[in-house]
């Protein structure tokens, strides 16, 4: 039972810019399950959860996906840019993915070491809804009260999409949203909050994805006791909610903004940390 | 531009089979031996090293 709802947190909260590593350390501490880490079983069953959220961007994405893969395999056989829109996006996209791909490999490991705790995990969280709040005041001073025109996203520049790829660097921190780090790194280059979640709903996609076929081989390592169905059942509630979720969240950044789920995380963080300092959780 | 890009691609494939046989474990967790994701990171390198070799050998648009 614990393991479907910590799938059902997973597929939701990698999504909402809300950080779903900082929610896999709180709720489990929170509901004082006893959740071991480092458990071989335990980051094996977080891999297959990942799988599942990464197969659900594709599917819901899909018909972009097959254009911007077909764009980029055309410009690769061409050796030239055309400067068509899904060819535009996709090198995008694979810029992007650089920087969060080396600070991945090389950062993960050192930085959950050191921050991997509950108490750090509330504190950036906290953080978090600081950064979603300062994203959204300098938008508004820019774009609404000086009237500055918001840019398309086939508009963004390479150094842009690293810009946006670096901030999604921050999510190795628990309680940094990956999602509203790079939302909020979309705003400030200009990007309205529906292109800006478009862009980093496609930027995660890869890193996902990536994060989930390298770590694949822990389901086969000793000492790892993940049962298929349990995985597969996990894989495919994690599928659904980031499903339900990607369809949501595109729906509300429409008209919305970040800020409600800046309070959350402010809430959630605050009383979080409280609770760490009462010695109510460990 | 293009040898550069080939120079590099060279390397970064080269680093990337050093990983896979555990040679080297630069900043790398040192209770795995081979560090897979650090090679799976180089042949990526490497591999868009070459897409950018294949750019840099078109000629220019007149």
């Amino acid at each position: 039972m614990q393991a479907m709802l910590l799938a059902v947190l997973q597929g939701v909260s990698e999504l909402f810019p809300v950080s779903s590593l900082g929610h896999t350390i709180l709720v489990p501490a929170l509901l004082h399950w006893t959740v071991d880490r480092r458990d071989p079983t335990f980051l094996a069953f977080v891999v297959v959860l990942h799988f599942g959220t990464a197969v659900a961007l594709v599917v819901f994405y899909r018909r972009e996906w097959l254009r911007i893969v077909r764009a980029l395999v055309a410009s690769v056989r061409r050796g030239r840019l055309s400067g068509a829109r899904d060819e535009h996006i996709a090198w995008l996209l694979v810029v992007g993915s650089i920087p969060v791909g080396i600070l991945g490999v090389y950062l993960e490991s050192p930085v959950r070491g050191l921050f991997g705790s509950a108490a750090f995990a509330s504190i950036f969280l906290m953080i978090n809804a600081l950064i979603m709040f300062a994203g959204e005041f300098f938008r508004r001073r820019q774009h609404e009260n000086r009237g500055k025109q918001y840019k398309r996203l086939e508009a963004m520049t390479w150094m842009q999409s690293i810009a946006v790829g670096l901030a999604q660097s921050l999510a190795l921190l628990p309680g940094i949203s990956r999602s509203g780090a790079s939302i909020v790194a979309g705003l400030a280059v200009d990007l309205d909050h529906e292109d800006a979640a478009h862009y980093s709903f496609l930027l995660a996609t890869p890193v996902i994805g990536a994060a989930a076929l390298i770590e694949m081989p822990r389901l086969w390592g000793a000492g790892v006791h993940v049962i298929a169905l349990q995985a597969l059942v996990g894989a495919l509630l994690a599928g659904v909610a980031a499903y339900l979720s990607v369809a949501f969240l595109t729906k509300y950044f429409q008209r919305n903004d970040l800020r409600p789920f800046g309070w959350y995380c402010l809430a959630f963080g605050a009383l979080c940390l409280g609770l760490i300092l009462k010695g109510v959780i460990a | 531009m293009k040898y550069v890009a080939l120079v590099v691609a060279i390397i970064c494939f080269l680093i990337a089979v050093l990983y896979a046989l555990g040679a080297i474990g630069w900043f790398a967790d040192p209770a795995h031996r081979h560090h897979y994701s650090h090679f799976a990171l180089f042949v990526v390198l490497g591999a868009l090293a070459l897409v950018w070799m294949r750019f840099a050998a078109q000629p220019a648009r007149p």
